[in-house]
C-alpha cells in the first residue's frame, strides 16, 4: 500500500468520522504515561477528562454540522448523527462510571492509574461497535471493549469474588468472540464479503439468506452479540459477573456495553431474516420474564439491578424484533433504541453509582436489609435512588417512560402486538423489586441490633455525577424535546 | 393561564416545603394549607367564571411538548393541552376544595415525616388535577401515572399494620391495567397520528365497532381497576383501611373519580360505537357491584373497610349511571361522582377523628357513643343520611337520576341497583346504631372527647356542600349539561351507525367484506 492510498482511505471525512477515537486513543496513552512521570496522578484525571471533553465535542461537531450518514474507511465505519449521539450516550457512561470509581477504590489506590487507561480504552471499542459497517471492524471493536472490562471486571484482585467475575467473563467472553469469528467466517465462505454492504441489496440479501451456511453464519453471529447485551439464553453469566465486578464497572457493562451491542444490532439488522421477528420477539419477552422473576428473588440490590439489566435487554430487544417486522424504514427503533439507552445510561449508572457509594459506607454488599431507614439517615441519596428506581420502572416524568414508551411503540406499530402486551406486564413484575428498594428506604427501620453504618461525606466526583444523572433523567422525562430533536 | 398556576401550584407548594428545615412542623403544615386554599379559591373562580353556554373547552392552555419519532409518517406532536370542559368541571373543583379540609384533617393524626406527608399530598393533588384537566392523550397518561406514587408513599410510609402489603398490591393493579392502556394509546397515535383529545373524539367514533371494541377494552381495563369495578376490586378495602384518614379521604373523593371520569371521557365520549355495544355488560358490572359491594359491607366488622365496601357499592352506581348512556343516567353517574366524594370523604374523616381517640374501628368496641359525643353523632348521622340518599341531601338527587336513566337503558339492571339501595340503607344504620345508640357499656367509650372547633370547621365545607347539591343540584348540573349533550349526541350518532352497520351485515357482500376486520382484531388496528 502505497502512501497515496493511505492518504484515499483517512480522507477528510474519515478523519471527521474517526476524530472521537482518535482523541480517546491518545487520552489513553496520555493516562498511560501518567503512570510513570512525576506528578502524574494528579495530571492523570485531567488528562481523562480533557480526552472524554475532545471526543464528546468532535460528536457534538457532527451533529452541529449535519451531514447526512456516510460510509468512510472504504465503506468499513459508518459516520453520521446516529454514530455521534451513540458517541456521546458511550461517553456519558464512561464519565459515569469514572466518576464514581474516583472514591471506590481507596484501598487499591497504587492500581488507579491501569484502571483509568483499561476505562478509558472502552469507548473506543463502543464506538467502533456502533459504527462498524464491516464485520471485522466490530470485531476489533468488541476485543477493544472486552478485554480492558476483562481485566477490569478482576481488578479487586483481593476479593476472590472479583476475580471470579473477571475469570467467567473472559472464559465465557472468549467463547462468544470465537463464535462471532466462526459466523463471520461461514458468511465470508458464502458472500465473499464482511462487509454488510452485501445485505444492502434486497435480491442479493434473499439469495445470501437462503443459503443454510449464512444462515449459521447469522445465527452464530447474532448468538455472540445477545452474549454481549444479555439475552435469554445467554445472560446466565450476568448476575455473577456484574455482582463480582467493582460496582463502577459493573455501570460500565451494564449501560455502555448493551448500549455498544444493540446499536451494532440495529445497524446490522438487514442480516437478520424478516422471518425471525416473532422468534425474536419471543425470546425478548422470555428474556423480560427471565430478567424479572429472577430478579425478583434477590435480596442484593446490585444483584437484582443485574436481574433488571437482563429485562431491560428484552425490553429493547423487542424493539428490534419490531423494526424486523416493519418496513425498511424501521419504523424509529434506532430512535427508540437510543432514547432508552439515553435514558438507561443516566438511570442505571445513576443507580450503580450510588450503590458503589453505599458499599463504601457499609464496608460490604448492599442488601434490602442494609437499606432500611436509608431516607431518614440519608434523605438525598434514598431520594435520587428512588427516582432511579421509579426511572428503570418506566414510570412517566422520568426518562425511563419515554423510552419504554417509544420501543413499545415500535413493537405496536410492527403488530407484535400480544408480545407488547406481555411485555408490558412483566414490566409490572419488574415494579414489584423496584418499589422494594423504595419501601426498604422509606418505610421500614432498621432491624433492632443492627449496625447502622456511619455516614461518610459524599465524595464530590459522586455528587457531581449523581446530581448530572438525575437531571438526565428527570430532564429526558419531561423535555425530551430536545434529545428527540438533536436526533 | 389560570390552568396552568391551578395544576402546578401544589408543586410550587411542595418545592417550598422542601426547603423548610425537617423539624419545622408547624411551618409545613401552614405551607400546604396555604396553598392548599389558594388552589381551592382559585378552582372555585374558574368553576364561577365557567360559562355554560359557551365554548365546551374553557381557559385552554396549549404549547407543543415535544414530537414522537415515526418513520413511517410524520411525527406525532404531542402537546402540553390542558383545559376545563363540562366533563371535568366538577371533578376539578371537588380535587380544589376537598384538599384544604384533607390537610386540615391532618393536624390530628400525622405526627411523623410531616414535611414529606406534606409534600406527597401537594403533589398528589398536581396529579389529580393534571388527570383530570390533560387533553392531550399522552399528557393525560403521564398525570395518570404520575399520581400513584404519592399514594403510594402515602400508605407505605403513615399507614397501618398491614400497608406495604395495601400499598404493593394497590400500585402493581393499578399499574397493569395502565401499562395495557398504554399500548392502546400507542396503537391510536400511530393509526391516527395525533394525541389531542378532540380531535380523537371524531376521529376514533367513525372507526368500526370491533376496532373500538379493542381500544374500549384496554381503556375500561384501567379504568375499571381504579374505579374499581367488580372483578379488580379487591386492592380497594385493603388500600382504603390501611390508608391514613387523609389518605383515604383523598383515595375515595379523588383518585377513584379518575376512573370514572376516564371511563365518561374516553370509553363512553370517544369510543361511542363500543360504548353502545358494551352498554350492556357494563351496567351488569356496575350493577352486580352495587349489589356486591353493599353485601360486603354489611358483612364488615371493622368500620373502615364497611366504609371502603360501600365505596365499591356506590360506585357501582356511577358506572351503572353512566353506561346507561341515557341523559339522565350520565348526569346522575356524573352527580354520583361527586355525592360519593363528599359522602365517603366525610365518612372517613369521621371514622378517622373517632380512631384518634378510641383507637380501634372494630364496630364492636363501640356503643353509645351519642351520649359521650353528641356533636360527632350529629355529623355522623348527616353523613349517613347524605350517603344513603334521603331526599333533600345530596346522595338522592344522583341516585334518583341514574335508576331513572338505568330504567330507561335496562330495567333489570335498574331493579338490581335498586336493591342496592336498600341494603345501603340496611348496613349504614345498622353500623350507626351499633355505633352511636344503645348503652354506653364499655368505660373506655365513656372517656371519650366530643368533636373540637377545628374538626367542626373543617367538616362545614363538605356538609354546606351536601345540602346545596341536595337542595339545588341545578347549581352544579347547569354548568355542566352542555357538554353532557354533546356527549349524548355522540352516543346517539353512534347508535345509528351500530345499527346501519348491523343492517349492512346481512347484506352477503357486505357481510364478507366486514368479517375480515373482526377477526384480525388489534392486527387490523396497527396494520391501519
Amino acid at each position: 500500500m502505497n502512501p497515496q492510498d493511505l492518504l484515499t482511505l483517512f480522507d477528510a471525512a474519515a478523519m471527521t468520522a474517526l476524530a472521537p477515537l482518535i482523541a480517546l486513543a491518545l487520552g489513553t496513552l496520555a493516562v498511560l504515561a501518567c503512570g510513570i512521570i512525576p506528578g502524574g496522578s494528579v495530571v492523570r484525571p485531567i488528562a481523562f477528562l480533557a480526552s472524554l471533553a475532545a471526543a464528546a465535542a468532535y460528536c457534538v461537531k457532527t451533529l452541529v454540522d449535519g451531514a447526512p450518514a456516510t460510509l468512510v474507511l472504504d465503506g468499513t465505519f459508518q459516520s453520521g448523527p446516529t454514530t455521534a449521539v451513540w458517541g456521546l450516550v458511550f461517553i456519558a457512561s464512561t464519565l459515569f462510571a469514572w466518576l464514581y470509581s474516583a472514591h471506590y477504590y481507596e484501598e487499591d489506590a497504587p492500581f488507579k492509574g491501569e484502571h483509568d487507561v483499561l476505562m478509558l480504552a472502552t469507548p473506543i471499542g463502543m464506538m467502533l461497535m456502533a459504527g462498524a459497517h464491516d464485520l471485522l471492524v466490530f470485531f476489533i471493536g468488541l476485543e477493544l471493549l472486552s478485554i480492558p472490562l476483562y481485566s477490569l471486571a478482576a481488578f479487586r484482585r483481593d476479593r476472590i469474588r472479583s476475580i471470579e467475575a473477571g475469570l467467567k467473563y473472559f472464559l465465557l467472553g472468549a467463547f462468544a468472540a470465537a463464535c462471532f469469528l466462526y459466523g463471520a467466517a461461514l458468511l465470508y465462505a458464502t458472500t465473499g464479503s464482511l462487509s454488510l454492504d452485501v445485505f444492502a441489496d434486497p435480491t442479493r440479501r434473499a439469495v445470501i439468506l437462503d443459503q443454510p451456511l449464512a444462515l449459521v453464519g447469522v445465527a452464530l453471529i447474532a448468538s455472540s452479540v445477545f452474549f454481549k447485551v444479555s439475552v435469554f439464553p445467554f445472560h446466565l453469566w450476568v448476575p455473577d459477573v456484574y455482582e463480582g465486578s467493582p460496582t463502577p464497572v459493573t455501570a460500565l457493562m451494564e449501560t455502555g456495553t448493551k448500549a455498544a451491542a444493540f446499536a451494532f444490532l440495529l445497524n446490522a439488522l438487514a442480516m437478520l431474516p424478516n422471518s425471525t421477528a416473532g422468534s425474536i420477539a419471543l425470546i425478548a419477552v422470555i428474556t423480560m420474564a427471565a430478567g424479572n422473576f429472577g430478579a425478583l428473588a434477590q435480596t442484593d440490590v446490585k444483584r437484582m439491578l443485574a436481574y433488571s439489566g437482563i429485562a431491560h435487554a428484552g425490553t429493547l430487544l423487542l424493539g428490534v424484533a419490531g423494526s424486523l417486522n416493519g418496513d425498511p424504514a424501521r419504523g424509529g427503533a434506532i430512535e427508540a433504541a437510543l432514547y432508552y439507552m439515553a435514558a438507561y445510561v443516566a438511570t442505571a449508572g445513576g443507580a450503580f453509582g450510588l450503590l458503589a457509594l453505599l458499599e463504601r459506607e457499609n464496608k460490604g454488599t448492599t442488601t434490602l436489609e442494609s437499606l432500611k431507614g436509608l431516607a431518614q439517615r440519608r434523605p438525598v441519596v434514598a431520594a435520587a435512588l428512588t427516582l432511579f428506581m421509579l426511572s428503570l420502572g418506566g414510570i412517566p416524568a422520568t426518562g425511563g417512560f419515554l423510552g419504554k414508551y417509544l420501543v413499545f411503540s415500535v413493537a405496536v406499530r410492527a403488530e407484535l402486538i400480544p408480545y407488547a402486551i406481555l411485555g408490558v406486564l412483566l414490566s409490572v413484575v419488574a415494579l414489584g423489586y423496584y418499589l422494594r428498594v423504595i419501601i426498604a428506604m422509606y418505610m421500614q427501620s432498621p432491624a433492632e441490633g443492627s449496625v447502622v453504618p456511619e455516614s461518610r461525606p459524599t465524595p464530590f466526583a459522586t455528587t457531581l455525577a449523581s446530581v448530572v444523572c438525575a437531571a438526565l433523567v428527570i430532564g429526558l422525562g419531561i423535555l425530551p424535546r430536545w434529545f428527540l430533536e438533536v436526533m | 393561564m389560570e390552568l396552568l398556576l391551578l395544576t402546578f401550584l401544589p408543586l410550587v407548594g411542595a418545592f417550598l416545603i422542601l426547603l423548610t428545615p425537617r423539624a419545622a412542623a408547624g411551618v409545613q403544615r401552614g405551607l400546604a394549607l396555604v396553598t392548599t386554599l389558594a388552589v381551592a379559591a382559585l378552582g372555585i373562580k374558574l368553576f364561577w367564571g365557567y360559562e355554560a353556554g359557551g365554548d365546551p373547552n374553557q381557559y385552554l392552555f396549549e404549547v407543543p411538548w415535544f414530537s414522537l419519532p415515526s418513520a413511517y409518517a410524520a411525527p406525532t406532536l404531542v402537546y402540553f393541552r390542558i383545559g376545563l370542559d363540562g366533563l371535568s368541571l366538577l371533578m376539578v373543583t371537588l380535587t380544589a376544595v376537598l384538599m384544604p379540609v384533607v390537610i386540615l384533617s391532618t393536624w390530628g393524626h400525622v405526627e411523623k415525616r410531616v414535611k414529606e406527608f406534606m409534600v406527597w399530598m401537594l403533589v398528589m393533588q398536581t396529579g389529580m388535577l393534571g388527570t383530570f384537566l390533560a387533553l392531550d392523550l399522552v399528557l393525560f397518561y403521564f398525570f395518570w401515572e404520575i399520581s400513584l406514587i404519592p399514594l403510594y408513599f402515602l400508605v407505605g410510609i403513615w399507614g397501618g399494620e398491614r400497608r406495604l402489603y395495601a400499598t404493593v398490591k394497590f400500585f402493581l393493579y393499578t399499574l397493569a391495567g395502565s401499562l395495557v392502556m398504554m399500548v392502546a394509546i400507542i396503537a391510536i397515535l400511530y393509526q391516527h397520528g395525533t394525541s389531542n383529545v378532540y380531535d380523537l373524539i371524531n376521529l376514533l367514533c367513525r372507526l368500526p365497532v370491533e376496532q373500538q371494541l379493542w381500544y374500549f377494552g384496554a381503556f375500561a381495563l384501567a379504568f375499571g381497576i381504579k374505579v374499581p369495578l367488580l372483578p379488580f376490586h379487591t386492592w380497594l378495602p385493603d388500600a382504603h383501611t390501611e390508608a391514613p384518614t387523609s389518605g383515604s379521604v383523598v383515595l375515595a373523593g379523588v383518585l377513584l373519580k379518575m376512573g370514572t371520569y376516564g371511563l365518561l371521557r374516553f370509553c363512553i365520549h370517544m369510543l361511542p360505537g363500543a360504548a353502545v355495544a358494551a352498554s350492556p355488560w357494563m351496567m351488569a358490572l356496575g350493577a352486580i357491584g352495587i349489589l356486591y359491594g353493599a353485601l360486603l359491607a354489611w358483612a364488615q366488622t371493622d368500620l373502615k373497610r364497611l366504609i371502603a365496601c360501600s365505596s365499591v357499592s356506590h360506585l357501582g352506581y356511577v358506572v351503572l349511571g353512566l353506561f346507561a348512556l341515557t341523559p339522565a343516567g350520565i348526569s346522575g353517574g356524573m352527580l354520583q361522582m361527586v355525592n360519593h366524594g363528599i359522602s365517603t370523604g366525610l365518612l372517613f374523616l369521621l371514622v378517622g377523628m373517632i380512631y384518634e381517640r378510641r383507637h380501634s374501628r372494630a364496630l364492636d368496641a363501640f356503643g353509645g357513643v351519642a351520649t359521650v359525643m353528641p356533636v360527632f353523632a350529629v355529623f355522623w348521622v348527616f353523613t349517613v343520611l347524605s350517603s344513603v340518599g334521603l331526599p333533600g341531601l345530596n346522595g338522592f338527587v344522583g341516585e334518583y337520576l341514574v335508576l331513572l336513566g338505568a330504567f330507561q337503558a335496562s330495567p333489570l339492571w335498574s331493579v338490581v341497583g335498586l336493591s342496592g339501595v336498600i341494603f345501603g340503607a340496611v348496613y349504614m344504620l345498622m353500623a350507626t346504631r351499633k355505633m352511636l345508640f344503645g348503652a354506653c357499656t364499655n368505660p373506655e367509650n365513656k372517656k371519650l372527647t366530643d368533636l373540637g372547633g377545628r374538626e367542626m370547621a373543617l367538616m362545614v365545607p363538605l356538609v354546606v356542600l351536601a345540602v346545596w347539591l341536595g337542595l339545588r343540584p341545578g347549581d352544579f348540573t347547569s354548568k355542566v349539561e352542555p357538554s353532557l349533550a354533546q356527549v349524548q349526541q355522540r352516543i346517539l350518532e353512534a347508535r345509528q351507525r351500530n345499527a346501519t352497520a348491523s343492517l349492512g351485515l346481512e347484506t352477503p357482500g357486505t357481510a364478507a367484506a366486514t368479517a375480515p376486520a373482526t377477526n384480525s382484531g388489534a392486527e387490523g388496528v396497527a396494520a391501519r
